[in-house]
C-alpha cells in the first residue's frame, strides 16, 4: 500500500501530522471490510482544557464529548474492570476487531451515542440514549450495565464493543478507538458502522440551527471537552 | 379474471349504465378509468407496494435501500400523510398537526421509489396487475399494506344509513384524515354531558388506542372546565394493554371524569336517538367515539387473500405466511402491517411500530428473493408509549419482543411494561415517533 493509498484507505481528511501511522498500520492491519475509519487524532481535555487522566474518569459515570465532528457525540465509560478485545460480527457478513478496553486496568471504553436503531442522540435538551450503570437497571428492561435507548428499547453492550442484546437496532454502536500515550488519551478514529452521513442528512436542520452551520457542525476536532452528560443535557431520560 | 365491465363497475363507474349497457356512457366511463399499461412490462424486479401507511413506506424506502436496482412503486389514495400514533395528544393540543403530517415526495425524491397518489380499483393476481384509476401497472411482487376498514355491517346489517349516520355523526377516527379532525372539533365544542367512547370489538388497530384517547380528551374537558364525563364502552374484561397504567391515570388523574364500563358488548346502537344498548345497560350520549369492529383493509378483500375459519368464513384478517408475511395463496404477494392475522399462537398487535418493523423484514425477504438468495428469519418487535396525563405530561409504555420456537412451531412475546406514569416517558414518546418519522421520510 503506497501512501496514497493508505491515505485513501483511511477515508481521512485529517491534516497529515495529526495521523498516528504506527497505530494506523496496526489497526488497518488487524480490520476486514473496511470497519476501520480514521479520522483526527484528538486530545481527550477536561472542562478547563487540561488533558483528561485515568483518574478523572470515574467508573460508571457516563461522560460525553464529541468526535469525530463538533456534532457527532459520544459516550466515555470506565467499567471498573478489564474489557477484552473480541470480533464483532456483523448481520451483514462483515466483521471487525473490536479493539477492547485502554488505561492501566483496560477498562475505559468509548461509543458513538448515536442509536444504531433510528439515529437517536443526546441533544442539550434531552438523551434518550444512556449508560445505565450496574446499580442502576433499567425500569422497563431490568437490565444493568448496558447502553440503551428509550425510543424504541434498542439495548446495547459496552462490555462487548457495542454489540447489540435486544431490541431492533440492526448494528452495534459504532466504537471509538482511543489511544493512551503518557497518561494522555486519544481518540483516532472510528470501528464499525459509520452512521454519519445519514446522520447529517437526518438532522441538517437541526445542527444548522446548534451550530449556525452545516460547516460548522462538520468540523473535525483535534480536541474534545470531557463531561459528564448531565452537564451537557438538561434531561436525561431513562426508561 | 376480471372482465373490462367487471372493472368499470369496481370502479363504481357507470354501475347504472352497465346495467343496460349503453355504449356511450361507457364510452365516457373509460375516459375515466383507462384500462390500459401504465408503465412498460417488468423485468424481474418491480415491486408494487399498495398503502403508504407506516408499512407501506417503510417496505418502499427498505427495497430501495437493499438495492437501489429494484424498481418500487408506492400506490396511495391521501395526498398526504397524517399519522394515527400521536394524534391522541394532538387531541388535546399537546402536539401540533405539523407533528402528523408529512410529504410523500421527500422520500420518493431521496430513496428513488415511484410515488404514485391514486387509488387501486382492482387487483388481478393472475396477469399480476394492480389497476388504479389511470390504468394499470404489472408487478413481478406486490405488497398489500392498506391497514384496516370498517366493518359497520357487523352492527346494522344491510342498513347502510344507520352506519352512514354513526359513522359521520360519530367517527371513529381510526383512519387518519377528516375523522380526527372531527373528533377533535367535537371534545373541545363538548360543553357538557356523556361523551362516550366504544372500544372495538375483536382485534382492532392499535389496543391501547380508547384509553389513551380517554385521557385525552378527558384532559380537554378538566382544562376547559366542562361538567361532563367520558364513560369507555368497553367488551373486554378489564382495559388492556398496560391496564395498571391506564387504571391508575383514570382514578388519579382524571377522577370523576372518565368512567371505565367493562364487558360492554353492543346489543344496539341508535345515532339517532343517540342510546347505546350493551351487555353492560344503556347508555344516553351527548356525543360520541364510536369504532365498529376493524377488518383488513379493502385491498385484501380485492385480491381475495382473507383467511377463513373452519367453516369457512372469512375471519376479516389476511391470511399469510406468519414468518415471511407472504399470502398463503400466492408467493408473489407480501402482507404487511394492520391486515395479519394472528399466528403461530401470537397476534402482533396492529400498531405503527409494528408495521414498520414488519416493513423492514419484508423489504429484506423481497430483496433476497430477487437476489436467488432466502433472507435469515427475522421477527418484529413493538414499542407502544401512551399519554395518560396532559398536564404535566406523563406516559407508560409497554415493550414486547418475540422470539420464533422452532420446536415447538410457536412465536413466543416477552412483554415488559412500565406502568408508572412519568414525564420522561412522555418526552421518550414524541422521540419513539420522531425517530420512526426519521426512518420514513428523511
Amino acid at each position: 500500500m503506497d501512501r496514497r493509498d493508505f491515505i485513501k484507505t483511511c477515508g481521512t481528511v485529517a491534516i497529515a501530522s495529526m495521523i498516528d501511522v504506527s497505530f494506523f498500520s496496526q489497526a488497518l492491519a488487524q480490520q476486514k471490510d473496511g470497519m476501520f475509519q480514521a479520522y483526527k487524532k484528538a486530545l481527550l481535555v477536561k472542562q478547563d482544557g487540561s488533558p483528561l487522566r485515568e483518574e478523572d474518569i470515574k467508573p460508571h459515570v457516563n461522560y460525553i464529548f464529541f468526535y469525530p465532528y463538533a456534532s457527532t457525540p459520544c459516550y466515555l465509560l470506565n467499567l471498573g474492570e478489564e474489557v477484552p478485545p473480541l470480533e464483532i460480527k456483523l448481520k451483514d457478513g462483515k466483521s471487525y476487531q473490536w479493539t477492547g478496553g485502554v488505561g492501566s486496568k483496560k477498562s475505559i471504553v468509548a461509543y458513538s451515542a448515536i442509536c444504531a436503531h433510528q439515529w437517536s442522540y443526546p441533544t442539550p435538551q434531552y438523551s434518550f440514549i444512556n449508560y445505565y450503570p450496574p446499580d442502576t437497571p433499567s425500569e422497563t428492561t431490568k437490565k444493568a450495565g448496558i447502553i440503551q435507548c428509550c425510543a424504541h428499547l434498542a439495548l446495547y453492550d459496552p462490555k462487548a464493543g457495542g454489540s447489540v442484546i435486544d431490541g431492533p437496532a440492526d448494528f452495534p454502536l459504532a466504537s471509538i478507538v482511543l489511544q493512551e500515550e503518557d497518561g494522555n488519551f486519544y481518540a483516532v478514529g472510528v470501528l464499525g458502522k459509520d452512521q454519519f452521513k445519514q446522520f447529517f442528512d437526518t438532522y441538517r436542520t437541526e445542527l444548522r440551527q446548534q451550530y449556525g452551520s452545516t460547516a460548522k457542525a462538520r468540523e473535525l476536532v483535534d480536541k474534545c471537552i470531557v463531561m459528564e452528560v448531565d452537564k451537557y443535557v438538561q434531561a436525561v431520560v431513562r426508561c | 379474471m376480471i372482465t373490462r365491465r367487471e372493472l368499470l363497475k369496481s370502479a363504481g363507474v357507470g354501475a347504472v349504465a352497465l346495467s343496460v349497457s349503453s355504449q356511450p356512457v361507457l364510452a365516457a366511463a373509460e375516459r375515466v378509468v383507462k384500462i390500459e399499461a401504465l408503465m412498460p412490462p417488468p423485468k424481474g424486479n418491480r415491486v408494487v407496494v399498495c398503502g403508504g401507511g407506516w408499512a407501506g413506506l417503510t417496505v418502499a424506502k427498505y427495497l430501495k435501500k437493499e438495492n437501489p436496482n429494484i424498481e418500487v412503486i408506492l400506490i396511495e389514495q391521501r395526498p398526504v400523510f397524517f399519522s394515527c400514533p400521536i394524534s391522541n395528544p394532538w387531541l388535546a393540543d399537546l402536539v401540533s398537526l405539523d407533528f402528523l403530517q408529512h410529504d410523500y415526495l421527500q422520500p420518493a425524491s431521496k430513496y428513488g421509489y415511484t410515488f404514485m397518489n391514486d387509488r387501486v380499483i382492482a387487483i388481478e393476481r393472475d396477469k399480476r396487475r394492480v389497476y388504479t384509476t389511470k390504468g394499470y401497472i404489472q408487478y413481478d411482487y406486490l405488497v398489500l399494506a392498506p391497514g384496516i376498514r370498517y366493518n359497520y355491517s357487523a352492527w346494522f346489517g344491510d342498513n347502510r344509513e344507520l352506519a352512514r349516520l354513526t359513522k359521520v355523526n360519530f367517527p371513529p377516527a381510526y383512519i387518519p384524515g377528516s375523522e380526527h379532525l372531527a373528533l377533535k372539533r367535537k371534545i373541545h365544542e363538548f360543553e357538557e354531558g356523556d361523551f362516550i367512547i366504544v372500544v372495538p370489538p375483536g382485534t382492532y388497530r392499535c389496543p391501547p388506542a380508547p384509553y389513551e384517547r380517554a385521557c385525552m380528551i378527558a384532559e380537554v374537558f378538566k382544562r376547559n372546565k366542562v361538567d361532563g364525563r367520558v364513560i369507555v364502552l368497553d367488551p373486554k374484561e378489564d382495559i388492556a394493554p398496560k391496564g395498571p397504567g391506564f387504571r391508575a391515570a383514570f382514578e388519579e388523574v382524571y377522577l370523576g371524569i372518565i368512567e371505565y364500563v367493562p364487558r360492554a358488548s353492543i346489543k344496539e346502537i341508535d345515532p339517532v336517538n343517540k342510546v347505546i344498548k350493551t351487555t353492560a345497560g344503556d347508555f344516553k350520549f351527548t356525543d360520541a367515539n364510536i369504532s365498529p369492529p376493524h377488518q383488513a383493509g379493502e385491498l385484501v378483500w380485492m385480491a381475495d387473500l382473507i383467511a377463513k375459519d373452519k367453516e369457512g368464513k372469512p375471519t376479516g384478517w389476511a391470511d399469510q405466511d406468519p414468518l415471511t408475511f407472504q399470502a398463503k395463496a400466492d408467493p408473489r404477494v407480501f402482507l404487511v402491517g394492520d391486515v395479519i392475522s394472528p399466528a403461530l399462537g401470537t397476534a402482533y398487535p396492529k400498531s405503527g411500530h409494528q408495521a414498520n418493523a414488519q416493513g423492514k423484514i419484508v423489504a429484506k425477504i423481497i430483496a433476497s428473493r430477487i437476489a436467488g438468495k432466502e433472507a435469515p428469519l427475522a421477527l418484529p418487535d413493538n414499542t407502544c408509549y401512551s399519554m395518560v396525563n396532559g398536564s404535566p405530561q406523563e406516559a407508560i409504555v409497554i415493550n414486547v419482543t418475540y422470539e420464533y420456537n422452532k420446536q415447538e412451531n410457536r412465536i413466543v412475546p416477552r412483554a415488559r411494561s412500565i406502568n408508572e406514569r412519568s414525564e420522561a416517558l412522555a418526552k421518550a414518546t414524541y422521540e419513539w415517533a420522531r425517530a420512526i418519522y426519521r426512518d420514513m421520510f428523511s
